[in-house]
Order: structure tokens, then C-alpha cells, then sequence
């Protein structure tokens, strides 16, 4: 399984960081998301599923 | 294709003010896009897919104006269309040059570069509240939240703090007046004092710059080519209006339903993890930003709906974000609601540039009032709504009562000298 941010989607609400700030972080030019992390245990998809329900842009693709 | 239903809808009507979110819900199960004959008729777009579609195609759905003729197409955000000479900002732009000016200013408004400012969110609603916590009562907007907002858009853009009262009028009254008021030529005249000196400021910080957001735009380059005065004068005509009217009009709401609602009211007071929800929860109940219009720049179908160009479309923020197709219980506040794909920042390349900055003074402005204030009244006979609110939900006063206090600080006067000293020091050391 893997965890992305589509970043043509990705409009920068910075929901996802702030639900889950372990998977996800925040370019500093534009402050839009990214997955941080390359390792993804079963906690961290269920971090990533939670976080991509709150995304404004449904920008959060978990794929099994 | 769905045929298209005409509702009877104005949204800077006083029933719209009143029965807003109501008449949403009569209309969106019916049709989430519908059509006001109002205005020269416009689409009126209430549902969070529908919105969804219309603000993820800039290319059809355009909010750019075109200068000086008023039978183009591109009629810009406002319904009705203004019709000022110069460009309001990349707010009134498409992609790729709205994009362009996003650049110059997204690095100065990252959740990490926004919080550089929070000390003096922080300071100043305490001065604010130093000079009225003595007298027992205040009024909550003009001795507040007008302030503190105003403050830090001066000192982000790099223009004198004590200017903030120069725009302050103009910038909540150009929002709150109806377009068929008889105070709208004042209004306007107002507006075009502020672009005056908007336009004298920029030359002359142009002999001496320092940092901050007219320095990113005087240094930038849009298409390879550095802005003229009058584009950046726009820009900041929108920074203003951006930066003025909706944290002001977010936290008058939020303060009135916590004294509405005490018991949620301790609740946000004890818990430090919950404001974040919180502060979502508030942006999509209050929806600070009612929603832009858009003009469709060609035949086309999107969501089931048959658009002709030339058409005008209001997209809602408000709305979609209380569809209960994806919101449950939409029309109450829950302050750990999750998740909450609010719309009111607005979804797609126009997403609000500020939104971090917002939630950062909102939990700034609201946190320190609530220290000093904890317990308040409401004076419902002074409370006075934006006369319109479909621009943005504002609050013109909002009076109230508590048990007098103490002093804590020497009040806004010595601040604004202060921070204005410490921002002083900054640029010279910038330019050393």
C-alpha cells in the first residue's frame, strides 16, 4: 500500500497536516501538502484514509 | 440534463441575510444549481459537488474582468459586476498569470511564515482590551476585531501600523453596503481615496523598501516583466480587503455563539487540542466569505447542468459547506467536528491565499479576549449585522457587557508606536 498527494489537486487547505502531521507535511514556498514519510505501516494508512476524508480538494490517494 | 429550475433569489437581499441557509436547504435537494432572475439572472450554485465542478475549471468557468467594455464576457467576481479601471487583484485573474502572483505572495503566507506574527496578534488584541476591560462594556468589532486585523495587514504589507485607520471605513464599507444603496457613490469615492494612497505609498517605498509583501510584489516578476504600480496597487487592494473584512467578520460571529452557548464556551476554554477542529468548524458554519461569481467563457455541460457563455454563476462557500449530503447535522456547530471538507476558503486555484493567517488570528484574537473576558454579554439592541451580507457575514458592531477589569498593558496607542519601532529596526537591519 502506498500513500500520495495529487499535487495538481492539492490546493494547500493544510487539512491533512492537521489531522495527521506524522504522514503529511507542508512545502515551504506554497505551504501545500506531501507525503513525508516512505515507510507505510497500518497506522499510517489509517492516519492517511482519515486525513483524505477531511481534504476540501479530495486531493488524498490511499492505494491498496 | 436537468432542467433548470428559477428560484426567487437575491443574495444581497435582507431575506437572504435572515433566511439564508434556509432557503439553501429548500432549494439544494431540488437543484444544487439554480437560477436567479436577479441582476440580469445569474446561476446560483448551493451544492458541494456542483461547486466542486464549477471552481475546478477556470478555463469555462472565469473570474477575470475586462477592463472598459461592458459587453465582454468576463464580467469578474462580484455580482453585480463592478466597474473600476483597474484590476482588483489576482482574485479577479485566471491561471496561469493568477498562479504567478500566488508565487510572490505564497512564501510570506505559509502555516510556518504566518506564525512570525502571532506575538503581535497577541499583543494587540490585548491592547485593545486594555483600553476598554476598565469601562465593564465595549463593543467587540470596532474596538477589536476591527483593530487587530487591520494592524497586521499593515505591518505585512510594510505601510505605517497607524495607517490601518485610513483604510478601515472604507474597506468594511465597500463590503457591507448594498450595491442599490443611496451611500454607494459615497462608498465608492471612499474606495478610490484608498487606491489614491495605495498609489503615493508605492512610490514612495519604492526610494526606500523594506520586507515584507510590497517589496515581494515590487521585486517580482509576472511573464518576465516587474508589476506597475497600478497591478500592484490592486494587489493590495485585495490584501486589504482580504485581510481586513473576514477574520474581522470570523471572530464577531464565534465570540456572539460562545456567549450563546456557555457550556461550549468552557469547554473550548479548557481544552488546547480542540481549537483546531474549532476553528474549521467556525470558518465553514460562519462562512466568512459568502462566495464569488464566476463567468462561463463557453457552451458547455458540467454536472448535468447546460451553461451558455456569457453566463454569470454565484458560487456559494457558505452552502456547500453546510450540504448534508457530506456534512452530517450541517446546521450545527460541533467544535471537534471531523472531517469537515469545508468550502468556505474556497476550493481550487482561488482557495483563500490567507487561510493560514486566518486561523492564526482567530485562535490569537479569540484565546486572549476569552483570557481577559471569560464571561460577557451580548447587547442585542447595539448588535448590528452587514446591512448585506452577500459578499462577506459580517458584523458592523456587536456591543457588550462584563465585569469590569483590570489593566494589563498602556492600550493601543503606545503598541502600535511600539511594534512600529521594532518593525523599523528590522527593515534597517534588512538593509544594512
Amino acid at each position: 500500500m502506498r500513500v500520495y498527494v495529487q499535487e495538481d489537486v492539492c490546493q494547500g487547505h493544510t487539512q491533512c497536516f492537521m489531522a495527521a502531521p506524522e504522514v503529511f507535511g507542508l512545502r515551504e514556498e506554497d505551504g501545500h501538502a506531501f507525503v513525508k514519510i516512505t515507510e507505510f505501516t497500518p497506522e499510517v494508512i489509517e492516519a492517511a484514509k482519515r486525513a483524505a476524508l477531511t481534504c476540501p480538494e479530495q486531493a488524498i490517494v490511499v492505494e491498496p | 440534463m436537468t432542467e433548470k429550475i428559477v428560484v426567487d433569489f437575491d443574495h444581497h437581499s435582507k431575506e437572504y441575510r435572515e433566511r439564508g441557509m434556509e432557503i439553501a436547504r429548500e432549494t439544494r435537494e431540488k437543484c444544487p444549481v439554480a437560477w436567479s432572475e436577479h441582476y440580469g439572472g445569474y446561476w446560483f450554485v448551493t451544492g458541494l459537488d456542483e461547486a466542486s465542478a464549477f471552481q475546478k475549471r477556470p478555463d469555462i468557468f472565469s473570474s477575470a474582468r475586462e477592463l472598459g467594455n461592458p459587453d465582454s464576457v468576463y464580467k469578474g467576481i462580484t455580482i453585480p459586476a463592478v466597474n473600476t479601471d483597474y484590476v482588483g487583484g489576482f482574485i479577479e485573474m485566471d491561471p496561469p498569470k493568477q498562479l504567478e502572483y500566488r508565487r510572490v505572495l505564497n512564501p510570506l503566507l505559509s502555516p510556518a511564515a504566518v506564525m512570525k506574527w502571532d506575538p503581535l496578534v497577541r499583543e494587540f488584541t490585548n491592547a485593545c482590551i486594555d483600553d476598554l476591560i476598565e469601562r465593564g462594556r465595549g463593543d467587540f468589532v470596532e474596538e477589536v476585531t476591527n483593530i487587530v486585523p487591520a494592524v497586521l495587514t499593515m505591518a505585512m504589507i510594510a505601510m505605517p501600523l497607524e495607517d490601518w485607520v485610513i483604510f478601515n471605513e472604507p474597506a468594511h464599507a465597500s463590503i457591507y453596503t448594498p450595491p442599490d444603496s443611496p451611500d454607494y457613490p459615497r462608498v465608492a469615492e471612499m474606495q478610490a481615496q484608498m487606491a489614491t494612497r495605495l498609489f503615493e505609498y508605492i512610490g514612495q517605498f519604492r526610494t526606500r523598501p523594506r520586507p515584507g509583501m510590497l517589496k515581494a510584489l515590487i521585486d517580482a516578476e509576472i511573464n518576465g516583466e516587474p508589476l506597475a504600480d497600478v497591478d500592484i496597487m490592486g494587489t493590495l487592494l485585495l490584501v486589504i480587503g482580504g485581510g481586513f473584512d473576514t477574520t474581522t467578520a470570523l471572530t464577531s460571529n464565534a465570540w456572539r455563539w460562545l456567549a450563546e452557548n456557555p457550556e461550549e464556551k468552557t469547554r473550548l476554554m479548557a481544552d488546547k487540542e480542540l481549537w483546531n477542529t474549532a476553528t474549521e468548524e467556525f470558518v465553514r458554519f460562519y462562512a466568512p466569505a459568502q462566495g464569488t461569481a464566476r463567468s462561463v467563457t463557453q457552451d458547455c455541460e458540467v454536472a448535468g447542468y447546460a451553461f451558455s457563455k456569457g453566463d454569470r454563476a454565484l458560487v456559494s462557500f457558505a452552502m456547500p459547506s453546510r450540504d448534508p449530503k457530506h456534512f452530517e447535522d450541517p446546521d450545527t456547530i460541533k467544535l471537534d467536528r471531523f472531517p469537515n471538507r469545508h468550502a468556505a476558503f474556497g476550493l481550487g486555484n482561488h482557495r483563500c491565499i490567507g487561510s493560514n493567517l486566518a486561523r492564526m488570528q482567530f485562535k490569537g484574537i479569540m484565546q486572549e479576549s476569552l483570557a481577559r473576558i471569560p464571561e460577557y454579554a451580548i447587547d442585542y439592541d447595539g448588535l448590528q449585522r452587514y446591512e448585506t451580507i452577500g459578499t462577506i457575514n459580517g458584523n458592523r458592531n456587536m456591543p457588550m457587557t462584563f465585569a469590569p477589569g483590570t489593566r494589563q498593558g498602556p492600550g493601543l496607542q503606545a503598541t502600535i508606536e511600539k511594534w512600529q519601532a521594532v518593525l523599523d529596526a528590522e527593515a534597517v537591519a534588512a538593509s544594512a
